[in-house]
């Protein structure tokens, strides 16, 4: 028996899944997520990553191959039940949100695990405070913008303390301040132990939140590697492919000669050490 | 059906300035999977064709005193329910009316007034034959007019019912609102299964038995009715950004053919079933 | 003639407080004028003022005047409005119209409204879906679309209607790079080619760096900076207001923070755009 630091938190065996109406969204994705990694999802409209996220916390069950989360097999596991190890925040929040009131709508995450009294109020005020919205307990979501919705939405799920965290699209529609916020959530997580995953279309954020990318296209896993191997120049037609394109610093490092260079701050590394 | 040519120009640009050559006649049509109009004899008919029957059908099966007006449309229902291989389907709609005909049954059979013919009694409630044929005769009601509506809603898709009838002068407000109406009930219960599933990834508990089930869906029925009146307003806004509220009528991309041997059909079933209506009512002829 | 917000607050009804105050802004016909701001700084209020939804459909107050090409908005009925300035909102799911089976009938909901003739109403679906590359989802069902798919299709939707300006309020917020990129090209075309006039909104600056002349950013309602593109993304000013700078700032700036530089034509190139892109100042 493998010890629980090794063995990993998601693994998805050569998963694939087909809608009922026939539709093919996801064919032969084997990933092993270790516990505790940043992981973003990247790839073009439609080509499954919402799709495979769903596979995660038993919304959607594989049609071929498995999930095992934390080493047990989720088939037949009631999405309840995986909802205590794997937090979803949904692309849209409206689809997530129902409460009448800020705090209610964050509190029904961790009142369904059990929590109560001063756990519960503390789970939903870190959550609260993490995204930016302690000033609104008493507000209706509905009087929230759109971007504050979606902040609250991650809120609910972060009060839920589940040592896995997905996003789906944590960034969009989101000001400086806001992606601020999300990245300092991710790693806050991240230094709590907890995996995150996120689906995102912003190539900046990915390559500098996460430690870990994975592309795909057209519901198949084409890519896997860190920024610095995902964003590097001999991979930029792969990721045209699937309708992507490699953050500035990465363009302007290869113009430049200086290898791969995803974020900035690896262009100023890499510019020193040319000596320029 | 109307073939819509586009005449005259030879070619056009597209956005980004390159001559596009157009293609003779493909460019310029609407496309196919938007005109296509079901075929069938009776499936094939103008949707309010098929509308005029099924109210025909109703009033006859209704307003007709006797055996005679609900046993006709009954087989007038299913004959067109076999040809059109919808048989099957029609069940569900007349499971629905069960409720209805078990209390049509019991009322008329055991409370018919001024009978005495007794069949039996049970208790203090004493059967009669009046009762009973009463009974029957309204049960065979019933059923008919569930039928012909169900023969009717499924072989008649709404589209093409409200667009036909948006062209015979119910306009486009009314087509979209009783579209929206229509719509709105399988959408709202999509929406209940997606939000559902967004509670459910937040642990809230959907197995169990019934009453638990019930108390766990609860407290999202009201946030989804406020969210879903929610969005009125922002799709009514929407509605006006995209010219809506124009005068006149709206552009035909889609005539679903209509023959005079039809319109002779519905003018004519309408005459005859009044005819045949107010004859019976003043007792001019006498039906079984 | 332009789009022409003259002295313009406007506060929604039964609420005591303006969202836009004071307000002055003109849209000229090819222009392209991008809209940044942190969120609930009056942006998409913005758009629906100068559309002429609000106060016209919306209701609420609003002092000043607001008119298109020469015609006040107030005296337009939304019909016209719609007819003039076209309007895409943030939340593209309740945008389409919810009636339609495809998406070919759906981006010919606006043109048939109009009454126009069948080949002209072909005509113009037929390159709103062209210009956008969304050929393969004219059969698809509007309601079973992902939100990026839904998004562009509701932008269709608006370009069918050929409105002489454009008010859109984050038309890639859902897209993916690529899909960004298609929308940018489409847009500059319609600018250069039609003559559009375009307020654009958008929280990628990058987006506004390659398609605006102009920018300015809202804060709390009022324009907080005002200029040409080049002038305002490259302003220091910038992250206090909630705005993320471009990336070729970004970078620049951080170069420079380091004590290295950095090759300008290295930068115009991986930026991809010729002009406003590149050519950003760094204020220190």
């Amino acid at each position: 028996m493998t010890a629980p630091s090794t063995r990993p938190a998601i693994s998805v065996e050569a998963v694939g899944f087909v809608y009922p109406d026939g539709t093919r969204a996801l064919a032969d994705v084997t990933l092993a997520i270790p516990a505790g990694q940043r992981v973003a999802i990247i790839g073009q409209n439609g080509s499954g990553k919402s799709t495979l996220v769903r596979q995660l916390n038993g919304l959607l069950s594989p049609t071929e191959g498995r999930v095992l989360v934390d080493g047990r097999d989720a088939k037949g596991r009631h999405v309840a039940d995986l909802a205590a190890t794997v937090g979803l925040a949904f692309q849209n929040p409206d689809r997530q949100i129902f409460a009448g009131r800020v705090r209610r709508e964050v509190e029904f995450g961790p009142r369904n695990l059990g929590l109560r009294g001063h756990a519960l109020d503390e789970a939903v005020s870190a959550a609260l405070a993490a995204v930016g919205l302690s000033d609104q307990t008493e507000a209706n979501p509905y009087d929230l913008g759109y971007s504050r919705r979606k902040l609250l939405a991650m809120a609910s799920v972060l009060a839920m303390r589940t040592p896995i965290v997905a996003l789906d699209e944590p960034t969009t529609g989101q000001d400086a301040r806001g992606v601020g916020r999300v990245q300092s959530i991710v790693g806050s997580l991240v230094a709590d132990g907890r995996t995150v995953l996120a689906i995102s279309h912003d190539m900046r954020f990915v390559a500098e939140t996460f430690e870990r990318v994975v592309v795909l296209r057209a519901g198949r896993l084409v890519l896997d590697g860190t920024p610095w191997e995902v964003f590097d120049a001999p991979n930029w037609p792969l990721l045209a492919s699937t309708f992507l394109e490699p953050p500035v610093a990465a363009r302007v490092g290869a113009n430049l000669g200086l290898g791969s260079t995803p974020t900035t701050s690896a262009l100023i590394a890499a510019l020193r050490v040319r000596g320029a | 059906m109307a073939r819509n040519r586009h005449d005259g120009r030879r070619g056009g640009t597209d956005l980004s300035g390159r001559l596009v050559a157009r293609e003779a006649t493909a460019a310029a049509r609407v496309p196919e999977y938007v005109t296509r109009a079901p075929t069938g004899l009776y499936v094939g008919l103008n949707p309010t064709t098929k509308f005029v029957i099924a109210l025909v059908e109703a009033a006859f099966a209704f307003l007709v005193r006797g055996w005679t007006g609900p046993l006709l449309v009954l087989a007038i229902v299913l004959a067109t329910a076999v040809a059109t291989h919808v048989t099957r389907r029609m069940i569900p709609y007349v499971l629905a009316t069960l409720p209805l005909v078990v209390s049509i049954m019991l009322v008329n059979t055991f409370f018919y007034p001024g009978a005495h013919d007794p069949i039996g009694s049970i208790g203090p409630f004493t059967a009669t034959w009046t009762g009973l044929v009463a009974a029957l005769q309204a049960t065979l009601r019933v059923v008919a007019f569930a039928l012909s509506v169900a023969v009717f809603s499924l072989t008649t898709a709404t589209d093409d019912l409200l667009s036909d009838l948006e062209r015979r002068g119910l306009g486009r407000r009314g087509e979209f609102v009783i579209g929206a109406a229509v719509r709105t009930v399988p959408r709202m219960i999509e929406r209940a299964g997606e939000i559902v599933d967004a509670q459910r990834a937040r642990g809230l508990d959907t197995q169990g038995g019934p009453i638990r089930r019930i108390r766990g869906l609860l407290p999202l029925t009201g946030p989804m009715i406020s969210s879903a009146l929610g969005e009125v307003e922002e799709r009514t806004l929407a509605l006006e950004a995209r010219a809506f509220t124009a005068p006149g009528r709206r552009t035909e991309i889609r005539r679903l053919p209509d023959t005079g041997a039809q319109r002779l059909l519905r003018w004519g079933s309408v005459l005859a079933v009044a005819a045949v209506v107010g004859a019976t009512i003043a007792g001019v002829i006498s039906l079984p | 003639m332009p789009i022409q917000l003259a002295i313009v607050s406007y506060r929604y009804p039964g609420t005591p407080r303006p969202v836009l105050v004071n307000m002055d802004l003109a849209i000229a016909a090819g222009e392209v004028v991008g809209v940044a701001g942190a969120n609930e700084s009056g942006k998409s209020t913005l758009c629906l003022v100068a559309s002429g939804l609000a106060p016209g459909v919306v209701g609420g107050r609003l002092e000043g005047s607001v008119s298109i090409d020469g015609a006040t908005t107030a005296s337009l009925k939304p019909f016209e409005l719609a007819q003039r300035c076209g309007i895409l909102f943030q939340n593209s799911a309740t945008q389409l119209s919810g009636t339609t089976r495809s998406v070919w009938e759906e981006i010919a909901f606006g043109p048939r409204n109009l009454g126009l003739a069948v080949g002209e109403v072909v005509e113009r679906v037929e390159h709103a879906l062209a210009s956008l590359a969304i050929q393969a989802l004219a059969e698809r069902d509007p309601q079973r679309l992902s939100g990026g798919q839904a998004q562009l299709v509701a932008l269709a939707a608006v370009l069918a209607l050929r409105p002489p300006y454009l008010v859109l309020d984050e038309p890639t917020s859902q897209l993916d790079p690529q899909g960004t990129r298609l929308v940018g090209d489409a847009l500059a075309a319609l600018a250069a080619e039609r003559g559009t006039g375009i307020l654009l909104v958008e929280h990628k600056t990058d987006l506004l760096a390659r398609l605006a002349g102009r920018v300015i950013v809202l804060d709390a309602g009022t324009v907080a900076l005002e200029g040409a593109v080049a002038d305002v993304l490259s302003d220091a000013a910038l992250h206090a207001l909630g705005v993320e700078p471009p990336s070729a700032v970004v970078l620049q700036r951080a170069v420079a923070d380091a004590g290295l530089t950095l090759d300008a034509g290295a930068l115009a190139a991986a930026v991809g755009a010729v002009g406003a892109g590149a050519d950003v100042r760094v204020d220190r």
